[in-house]
């Protein structure tokens, strides 16, 4: 076990150097100056060249990666451009309310795609099980920014009863005021991922239920529940929770597409306006911190996944 | 008082009929079976895959699932309707066994535990004092440390000691009435024996009775008195289980028995195949289900068949009386080759190894500094050799390295070292295409070593372009003589593998592999997975195709059954070494390796009521064993001499032609052996 974590650290690690090469490299090492890209064709030498002293673009670049790379240890990344202020503490602010609108939907998606789940695999052949299947393809298969339109147009413009864009802080909307604005985003976010995991659910858990220890459980003359909750449930969860892991990718490509349609000013919308406006730092630390939040979320999946699986969790034989 | 329950059977099924709603229709699983167990008594249920055998156990527990539609006259355990009380019932006073102990433990759960659970559930205990009775439990069950496997999981434990669990919690509720289903099929021959001997002591000293459900006729001549033999959902023939398999009524008996191939007969010339396969049982035949396959068939078994008592038997079977004493036809062999005494060398292997381990720097760091983890050697400096059109059988327990012995004389298995010569040319590791050719593979299962997307012309054409031997009319006339020479007529070129029956698929396999025209095959537990009509059928044409052909075989199985009946010589294997090696008739016979007595006197034989002549019985399993100085069957020998068998590698002992066994036993003490089977 204690091996097991050790070496899924140590490859978290390896991927999260990479990616500051692979992050580097995208933004410096493809044609064209960043200090060209930055002032627009039209810039003159002099401006090109002053910038390109002021962001040490004019050394080898080894070294500026180098600056780069360490800065981002001390938690430095950079200066931003476009507002003329240390990157890290706008990335931060911008992680921390992109945290509250992905820490509610992976909640919900957890709790309501696993609860649907087991409620379809129970209910096989009846009709909540072929309606929820219907909705789960529907929902599944349209994308985010089309239900973020409709719950636009319809709950913000027709029906008014929820705003349509923004965020306000408890402390100066309140926790109603507060929810409100999370309402319409966090739902568009998990319709598809509660579709996707709960049709996960559905098939792990109707393989467990059609498994031989299950059988075997049912011989023992244990009630259907006990069955279903102790010897089938806990064997149907450990796929659904590598899974989880894996969607919050799609939640992270999510967020940015809802972030951005209802002016939501989080980590998303913030690398957005740093691609339009060639925020370069900003767009660097920007993309470097999504790709360390997917990174320990996989971790964190790996460890959960170990703790329950005591295939993994316990090594050796015994007798 | 006399109690007037007292003589009535445990258990009485009368007239059970079983559907299944399918799309094709109902599947008449099950039709007017009726069986009793009386108190202490244990009934064997016998008959081939899709017989229903295991229905009858499910339909007993009331655990068939949705579409199963069960009806019978009338279903009483104790006196208790079944079908209303089989719930309450079952873990209480029925306990279950199921086949594959692996998949009948619940992976994320304790042994302990899963034992205690029924406990808790049943009787009321606590967690604690459930969990303490499981640890008693298993220790009855005859496993060491029981306290220790109670706090383990199953994939901690070997598969003996995961069916000793599984047992112990049937009995955790000390039922009158323990279903075995296929309780040892799952498990190798001398664990097998193991478990036997513990179902044994079971039914003597606690009295439980017993239903065991089996495919093998050695198991249930070995544990029970009464037999009913099912085919295809009806009862074939019932009775005292000695008398049954000793004077067989029923066709269907006779031929199940005369398919058997059997250690204790040796190299017989030719087993008795069953033609044909199961009828579809969404059409229930009026007459004799039987009929088509049967070779005493006339034109009155169209007619309804009743089940006729007489003298304690039962038989479906109209003329039973009229065909006693006539054998079950042998087919004729379609060559009758003689074989060189000595036939000239094809390959020879010598020092074969190949270890497997941890390929990837990452997983080979382990926290106590970084010392690499230990590699396990599969196959450990193996030599061997196969003569021209020579049956080479390979025979051990599961992990011993005969797969991997197999792949790498066939160069699919990069080796570590050692080297290979094929008509006395050297075959390198990337071995030339004209080897490929010559040395081809039949693999254990058919279901998943054909595509299911080819027809059997693609599977078959296939091999004959890759290598260049024909292509197009010329093809297809290659095709149609390889399915003639597997005894499959011209029109399955068209079929795919759905639409064709295991042992046909099997066939399809051994086409292919012959398509190149190979002198030699590896065939990997190539019968196996095949019910024992149908593997008499493929191992007659085994034969058949190699006096034909002159094919040399390099026979692998579980089954010292089957390869004495096919192998020349044959090769015993234990933890990636050949521990002896010699003529098949001179290795039924001592002097032995005790590896080879231990794992002949473990089968179990129909007849001798499945006892061995000396019974002799492994501890642990080949998992249970420490590194390798010395002799590797040390830690689990019976005849272990000391210090010597743990530490000094054990000198290779010499007899007759070709003869050799490694092992520290003298030559007399090896000779000095009783004969580990029971002559009849």
């Amino acid at each position: 076990m204690a091996g097991f974590l050790a070496r899924r650290f140590l490859s978290v690690l390896f991927v999260l150097w990479a990616m500051t090469v692979l992050v580097f490299a995208i933004v410096h090492i493809l044609p064209g100056s960043v200090a060209h890209m930055i002032l627009g064709e039209f810039a003159t030498d002099a401006a090109i060249v002053e910038l390109e002293e002021r962001l040490g673009l004019n050394q080898p670049l080894y070294l500026q990666y180098w600056h780069w790379f360490t800065g981002l240890l001390r938690g430095d990344f950079g200066q931003s451009l476009t507002m003329e202020r240390p990157a890290a503490p706008l990335i931060l602010e911008a992680l921390g309310k992109s945290a509250i609108l992905a820490g509610i939907s992976i909640v919900l998606v957890a709790i309501v795609g696993i609860s649907l789940g087991i409620h379809s695999a129970t209910h096989v052949g009846t009709w909540s099980d072929r309606g929820l299947t219907l909705m789960q393809y529907f929902f599944i298969a349209v994308p985010e920014f089309f239900w973020c339109i409709l719950v636009i147009l319809f709950f913000a413009a027709w029906l008014g009863w929820l705003p349509a864009t923004g965020y306000s802080p408890i402390s100066e909307a309140g926790i109603l005021g507060w929810a409100r604005h999370l309402i319409l985003p966090v739902s568009t976010l998990v319709l598809g991922l509660i579709a996707h995991i709960s049709r996960l659910v559905r098939s792990s858990m109707l393989e467990a239920i059609e498994s031989r220890y299950v059988l075997a459980a049912r011989a023992k003359g244990l009630p259907e529940r006990i069955v279903l909750r102790r010897h089938a449930l806990p064997n149907a969860l450990l796929p659904a929770i590598t899974i989880l892991a894996v969607d919050i990718g799609i939640l992270i490509g999510g967020i940015v597409v809802v972030e951005s349609v209802f002016a939501y000013p989080g980590l998303g919308r913030m690398l957005i306006y740093a691609i339009d406006n060639q925020d370069v730092p900003l767009m660097m630390g920007g993309m470097i911190v999504i790709t360390t939040i997917y990174a320990l979320a996989n971790l964190a999946a790996d460890i959960l996944y170990a703790v329950l699986n005591p295939r993994i969790r316990v090594s050796g034989t015994a007798g | 008082m006399v109690d007037p329950m007292a003589d009535a059977p445990l258990l009485d099924i009368k007239r059970m009929s079983l559907t299944y709603a399918t799309q094709r229709g109902p599947v008449h699983a099950l039709q007017d079976v009726s069986l009793a167990i009386p108190r202490g008594g244990a009934m064997g249920l016998v008959g081939e895959s899709g017989s229903g055998k295991s229905s009858v156990v499910l339909a007993m527990l009331g655990l068939l699932g949705q579409g199963a539609e069960t009806v019978c006259d009338s279903a009483l355990f104790d006196g208790l309707d079944l079908r209303a009380a089989a719930e309450t019932l079952r873990g209480r006073r029925i306990g279950v066994v199921f086949q594959d102990p692996a998949a009948a433990l619940n992976p994320a759960l304790t042994i302990g535990f899963q034992v205690a659970e029924p406990l808790v559930q049943h009787r009321g205990l606590s967690r604690e004092a459930a969990f303490a009775r499981a640890v008693e439990l298993l220790g009855e069950m005859g496993i060491a440390r029981a306290a220790q496997v109670a706090r383990a999981y199953p994939h901690q434990l070997s598969g003996g000691m995961k069916q000793r669990a599984v047992i112990a919690t049937a009995l955790a509720c000390e039922p009158e009435l323990l279903l075995l289903d296929e309780p040892t099929t799952a498990l190798d021959v001398t664990v097998e024996a193991q478990i036997l001997d513990l179902l044994e002591e079971l039914r003597r000293e606690r009295g439980v009775s017993m239903l065991l459900v089996s495919h093998n006729l050695g198991i249930v001549d070995r544990l029970c008195d009464e037999l009913t033999v099912l085919y295809a959902g009806r009862v074939v023939e019932q009775g005292a289980c000695t008398e049954l398999l000793g004077d067989p009524r029923h066709p269907y008996t006779r031929g199940l028995l005369a398919a058997l191939p059997r250690v204790d007969r040796g190299k017989m010339g030719r087993l008795a195949p069953i033609p044909g396969g199961l009828p579809d049982l969404t059409r229930p035949i009026e007459g004799c289900n039987f009929e088509p396959r049967c070779a005493f068939a006339v034109a009155a078994c169209a007619l309804p068949q009743a089940l006729r008592a007489a003298d304690g038997r039962a038989v479906r079977c109209h003329r039973a009386e009229e065909i006693a004493g006539q054998p079950w036809p042998i087919p004729e062999a379609a060559a009758d080759a003689v074989r060189p005494e000595k036939p000239l060398t094809l390959l020879r292997a010598e020092g074969l190894t190949r270890s497997f381990g941890h390929s990837s720097l990452l997983s080979r760091l382990s926290l106590k500094g970084l010392k690499p983890a230990t590699d396990f050697k599969a196959v450990d400096g193996v030599s061997l050799t196969i003569g021209r059109g020579e049956v080479l059988g390979l025979v051990g327990e599961s992990g011993c390295g005969k797969s991997t012995l197999g792949r790498l004389v066939l160069r699919l298995l990069r080796a570590d070292s050692g080297t290979l010569h094929f008509e006395g040319k050297e075959i390198a590791d990337e071995p030339p295409t004209a080897y490929r050719r010559r040395a081809q593979i039949v693999f254990q299962n058919p279901d998943s070593s054909l595509n299911p997307r080819q027809t059997v012309d693609e599977a078959l054409r296939r091999p004959l372009i890759r290598f260049g031997l024909a292509s197009g009319a010329e093809a297809t006339k290659e095709v149609e003589r390889l399915l003639d020479l597997v005894r499959l007529p011209p029109s399955y070129r068209q079929r795919y593998p759905h639409q064709m029956s295991g042992g046909e698929k099997q066939r399809i396999g051994i086409a292919r592999a012959l398509a190149s025209r190979p002198d030699f095959l590896v065939c990997d537990e190539a019968v196996s997975a095949l019910d024992v009509s149908v593997q008499a059928a493929v191992l007659n044409l085994l034969t058949d195709l190699r006096d034909e052909l002159d094919v040399a075989y390099l026979f692998i199985s579980h089954d010292i059954g089957v390869v004495a009946h096919i192998a020349d010589r044959i090769a015993v294997m234990y933890r990636g070494a050949i521990v002896e090696e010699g003529p098949a008739r001179e290795m039924l016979m001592p002097p032995y390796h005790p590896y080879t007595e231990a794992l002949l006197s473990a089968v179990p034989v129909v007849g001798a009521h499945g006892r061995a002549a000396s019974r002799i019985r492994l501890t642990g399993d080949v998992s249970s064993a420490p590194g390798t100085i010395g002799c590797r069957f040390a830690h689990r020998c019976p005849r272990h001499l000391g210090a010597t068998c743990d530490t000094v590698e054990p000198p290779v002992r010499k007899f007759g032609e070709g003869h050799r066994i490694a092992c520290h036993l003298t030559p007399d003490e090896l000779k000095a052996m009783p004969p580990a089977l029971a002559a009849e």
